[in-house]
Formats: C-alpha cells, structure tokens, sequence
C-alpha cells in the first residue's frame, strides 16, 4: 500500500472515530443513568486516545 | 639559585572561599524564601485550607448554619450513587465538556487559519466582532441569549416565523431535550472569540518562509494547515484543551444559573449547579462538598490525561 493511501486511511479512520464517540456523547446522554455516564465516560477517553495516537510520531 | 617554595595567596585563601560562597547562597536562599513567604502565606491560606477543608466537610454532615456537625464518614459519598439528578448532572457535564471542545476548537482554529492565512478585507473588524462576546460579563450573555431564545417574541421564533418555518419554533429553554444544547450554544458563542484570538497570534509568528517553500513544493492550504501551522501552535493548542475542561466545568455553572436555574425539571443542571445546590439553598453543606470533590478529582483527571495525551517536544523556529 502507499504511503499516501495509508496515511489518508489513517486520518478518515481517526477521523470517524472522533465523530462517532461525539455522537455517543450526544445519545448517550438523553438516557440517565450511571452505565450511560459509563458510556459517556469511556467515549471521552477514547477521543483522548485517538489524539494520543495522532500526537504520537511527534514525540 | 635557591628556590623558594612560596605559596600562591589564592591558595592560603581556598578553604575560606567555599565557606563564603556558602554563606552567600544561603543568604541568597533566605532573600528568596523572605520574597516568597507573602504569596506563599496567601496561596495556603486561600487555596490549600479551603481545597483541605472541601475534602473534610464532605465527610461531615452539616446544614451550613447550625452548629450541630456530624461526622458520617463516606456516608454522603454512597449517597451520590442512589442520586439520578447527580448522575444528571455529570452527564451534561461530560456532554458539554465533549461538545462545547469540540466545536469551539474546531470553529476556532478555522477562522484563525481564514483570517491569518487569507488576506480577508476587514479582517479586523471581524476579529473585533468575534472577540466582543469574551469582554461581557456572562450575565450579560445569558440575559442576551434568554431574549434570543424568548418564546414569543425571541429573535430565533421570530426569524423561524418570518421564513414561514412555523414548525421548527421550539421552546428553546422549556424543553428538556434541547435546553442544554442551548446553553452549549451561548457557550460557543461567548468563548470562541477569545480562542480565535489566541490561535491567530500563534499563527502570526510563524515564518511566512515556510508557507512559501512549502507552496513551491505544492503543498495545498489544507497540507499546510495541517503539516506546519498545526505542529507549530501545539503548544498553544495544550494550554487551550485545559482551558476547556476548565471551562466546561465553571463557565457552564454560571450560565446554567442565569439562564435555567437547572430547568426544566433539572434536565440542564450541571455538576457545579448541582452543588451549589445541594450546598447553599438545600442546606446540604457536606453533601454539596462531596460532589465538588467529585468535581475536583474529575478536573484533575481529565486535565491530566489531556496533559499527558497532547505532550510533545516544542519545535524552535
């Protein structure tokens, strides 16, 4: 595979995964209760992770 | 020739030197501790005692005027599990906190990229527009936003009426589903000036050279947001993520308070309103302290993970 394609692949992926914990956030929340704050919870640390993942080859 | 074994004076004088290097470094280190004793005195009376005296109270229960105290030990924190209006509350902590970052920093990098990068006429104006939400006070916001979200005669109904768009008037703080999500918009509103601001003025000192070299070697604006400006104001871009959490956390609390008071029917309290809740109108001092050490420790842990997640070398350039 190219460079390039592999590094687009990576970026939509990332990308995708962003919006979909922000989505999460966003339903997750019309339902009260601790396991929905779980998923909530868990959405926000892997937004946290996916910006590790990008932050990563700059170390 | 005889030959004299004289000793150099720095010699017969080495031993006295250490000794007054260190009475002068500790004499420098006394003027030092007597320059930081003030701010140090304030930072423990104004910080450490009370963040202290939060953590005590909240395994205490107290209505926060009678002298009766009792000690209940993790009582009021067991409570918080059995609370559906604190799970509430942290859900639209954690929503806002989620949604509020994101859209600000999104809106916020792409209109610092547009006035810094393009040569937009007016762009001072715009910047001033966008910056005059930061400079009013946030009562002033809320009192502008409850106009606008007005249900008869608010800008946003109007304008929806005037368009023929009958259908889509809603009760914009009235109903439960919506009402945080108008709140997260007022949020944006008030804070994205402010940001824009900061990410220009880190834009601004990069070096036209690398956008010039980078443009021969065809790179497109998009490629270049991304390979230069980005990695060059990450710095900046750290400082504002913990910014965000801070806010997510105070900013919603006053807004909240001047805009729905936590209504309808608690549907957009947030952790802070909660407990100043529980703390000051519902006499539940030790319980309202319990929550903001939940506040506290959550702050604290996100901050750190964005800390710790975002941790790069700083380019020089």
């Amino acid at each position: 595979m190219k460079e390039f394609t592999r590094g687009a692949l990576v970026v939509t992926a990332r990308t995708l995964v962003a919006a979909v914990c922000v989505a999460v956030v966003v339903i997750a929340r019309t339902t009260v209760g601790w396991g929905s704050l779980a998923i909530m919870l868990c959405a926000l640390l892997v937004l946290l992770v996916v910006l590790a993942s990008y932050n990563r080859r700059f170390r | 020739m005889a030959t004299t074994t004289s000793t150099p004076p720095s010699d017969i004088s080495a031993p006295a030197r250490p000794a007054r290097r260190s009475a002068r470094r500790r004499g420098d280190g006394r003027f030092v501790l007597a320059c930081l004793l003030p701010a140090l005195v304030l930072f423990v009376l104004f910080m450490v005692v009370p963040t202290v005296n939060v953590f005590r109270m909240s395994f205490y229960t107290w209505s926060g005027f009678s002298p009766d105290m009792r000690f209940v030990g993790f009582d009021n924190f067991t409570r918080l599990f059995e609370d559906a209006q604190f799970v509430r509350a942290f859900q639209n902590t954690v929503a806002l906190l989620v949604v509020v970052t994101v859209v600000t920093m999104g809106m916020g990098l792409f209109l610092a990229a547009i006035m810094t990068r393009q040569r937009l006429r007016g762009r001072n104006f715009y910047r001033f527009v966008l910056y005059v939400p930061n400079v009013l006070s946030v009562v002033v916001i809320a009192a502008i936003f409850s106009a606008i979200y007005d249900q008869q005669n608010g800008l946003l109904n109007g304008t929806l009426r005037l368009l023929s768009l009958d259908g889509l008037q809603q009760v914009w703080l009235g109903n439960q589903e919506i009402v945080l999500w108008s709140v997260a918009i007022a949020m944006v509103w008030q804070s994205l000036g402010y940001y824009m601001v900061l990410y220009m003025s880190s834009m601004a000192s990069i070096p036209e050279e690398l956008y010039e070299a980078s443009g021969l070697d065809g790179a497109s604006p998009t490629r270049q947001f991304f390979s230069i400006t980005l990695p060059l104001i990450w710095q900046n871009l750290r400082t504002t993520l913990t910014f965000f959490v801070m806010s997510a956390v105070n900013l919603s609390f006053v807004l909240v308070r001047a805009m729905t008071g936590g209504g309808p029917d608690g549907s957009s309290e947030v952790l802070l309103s909660y407990m100043y809740k529980q703390a000051y109108t519902n006499s539940s001092y030790g319980y309202g302290m319990a929550i903001g050490v939940v506040i506290f420790a959550f702050s604290f842990l996100v901050s750190l993970l964005v800390s710790r997640a975002t941790r790069r070398e700083p380019l020089q350039f």
